[in-house]
């Protein structure tokens, strides 16, 4: 379904896109840090300054968790309007749909892996300096990269459709938001409901992360395989559905 | 099945082609419309075919198919593996990406190789008049200066079937003049076009043949004259 053509424009239009969001605002690319970085203030201020409820390496640990989260909140909930947006476009010219939740997915990595490599840098000279465990963590970035595609590829392929779903994924981001371990650990959850926790791949995920970046453990392999195939099964359904409804798009968003 | 171009005569082939949009009626109500009924024509290599009819009687929607941006509901459309794009002004641009990227970018969603709209930039910047603006933001352009570098990425495309929707001059007049010469000259050329018009002056200088649409059906199938004289007779008469 997708030629080596699509792919060369797949990457084009990442670039087109990075650019032109980059020239919209004065001091441009800079704010793909300090967004994730003032977001993380608040986070700060609340639980470490007002209710103390920190605990010790508190802010390597919220980062790990945040910045983590939010490259997968971003990017699932830009790629529910990744078809939809794109109308004028379908109405011009045939493309196959995938395109553009996967330049979604793209530009939301290129973001990512900048803040990211921040963070590896300010770990290692905050006390946590790259150790044996880093070995696993291109598994674990490539285990979240897999479940964002799915989700990404998923909610651009169904919301066309219902419209109001949208507002749903919202608020089902913000509330997987809080379930996810971001400003607690598993620890502080009985061990009874950890099983309700780690239905949540995102919380799984971001304990990896903690256990490889600022622990040096090797992460729970078992519960990371068990995430990537859901991540894969999920990612087929997605290719399915829009091979499916590939021409219907163009019929339906008006 | 898929043929090749060497393999038969024929560039597109419709019979009793049919295809809706989806209304929506209300709550999760949707109601199908069908834009086109019973369409049907052959496309022969080197053919101008002129399309005519009212509005709302299938032409965009017949455009459509034919780029395979839609697919037929009814009936079959065969292209026998030929490529059709339509000619599209300003397909995809970003506002603050500088006239260049946005000619790759457009010229690339339109099937074009990057390294080809590279190759042609020289002729894009000459034909549009830009000169060294085509490496300033378009959000900078005039409404001329965009249509200019629109038009010019457009002309560069060189599918198989070329498809035509009205768009036959733009920018000022001195430019309309030019661009409505170039399109002229694509259209008379061995190229096969499908040319959509409500202005059968056009379609008479322009087209071979002709197609009349009404309501989502080929109401005639022919030489150019006699399409436009039929459609002419019925015009004449639903209005008297």
């Amino acid at each position: 379904m997708l030629t080596q053509h699509h792919l060369e424009l797949i990457v084009y239009k990442t670039y087109a896109d990075l650019k032109a969001e980059t020239a919209k605002t004065y001091i441009g690319f800079i704010w793909w840090l300090l967004d994730p970085l003032l977001f993380m203030l608040t986070f700060y201020v609340v639980f470490e300054l007002l209710l103390r409820q920190g605990t010790p390496d508190f802010i390597p640990f919220l980062l790990v968790g945040l910045i983590t989260w939010r490259w997968f909140q971003n990017t699932v909930a830009h790629g529910a309007g990744a078809i939809l947006q794109n109308r004028e476009l379908m109405r011009q010219i045939y493309l196959p749909k995938i395109v553009f939740p996967l330049v979604t997915v793209l530009t939301d990595l290129v973001k990512f892996s900048l803040v990211f490599l921040i963070l590896l840098l300010f770990l290692s000279v905050t006390g946590h300096p790259p150790g044996a465990s880093y070995l696993a963590l291109p598994l674990v970035l490539a285990t979240e990269f897999l479940l964002i595609v799915a989700l990404t590829c998923l909610t651009s392929a169904v919301v066309p459709f219902l419209p109001d779903l949208r507002i749903l994924i919202e608020h089902g981001l913000h509330m997987l938001f809080f379930v996810s371990g971001i400003f607690f650990s598993s620890s502080q959850v009985p061990q009874p409901l950890h099983w309700l926790l780690y239905l949540n791949p995102m919380a799984g995920l971001i304990e990896a992360y903690r256990d490889i970046l600022i622990r040096d453990q090797w992460p729970q392999l078992g519960l990371l395989s068990g995430i990537a195939g859901a991540a894969a099964l999920a990612c087929w359904g997605a290719y399915r559905l829009l091979t499916r409804y590939d021409h219907v798009y163009a019929k339906v968003v008006r | 099945m898929r043929d090749t171009a060497e393999s038969t005569p024929l560039m597109a082939r419709l019979r009793n082609v049919g295809a809706y949009y989806w209304l929506r009626k209300g709550y999760l109500r949707h109601e199908r419309y069908w834009a086109l009924r019973d369409v049907s024509f052959d496309l022969y290599p080197g053919d101008s075919l002129g399309v005519i009819g009212r509005n709302g009687a299938g032409k965009s929607t017949l455009l459509k198919l034919l780029s395979g941006i839609v697919k037929p509901d009814l009936g079959s459309a065969e292209l026998f593996g030929h490529h059709a794009t339509l000619l599209s002004l300003q397909v995809g641009f970003v506002p603050y990406l500088s006239g260049r990227e946005n000619a790759i970018l457009s010229g690339m969603l339109m099937g074009m190789h990057r390294d080809e709209m590279e190759r042609r930039m020289g002729e894009i910047i000459a034909f549009s008049e830009l000169d060294e603006f085509i490496d300033q933001p378009i959000s900078s352009y005039s409404a001329g200066m965009r249509a200019r570098l629109g038009f010019s990425v457009a002309i560069q495309l060189d599918p198989d079937i070329l498809l035509i929707d009205e768009v036959l001059g733009v920018g000022d007049a001195q430019f309309q003049a030019k661009s409505s010469a170039r399109i002229h000259d694509i259209i008379r050329s061995r190229k096969t076009v499908v040319l959509v018009s409500h202005n059968a002056d056009t379609l008479r200088k322009l087209c071979n043949r002709a197609i009349w649409l009404e309501g989502g059906v080929t109401r005639a199938v022919g030489d150019t004259d006699s399409v436009l004289r039929e459609y002419n007779d019925y015009m004449l008469q639903t209005a008297g």
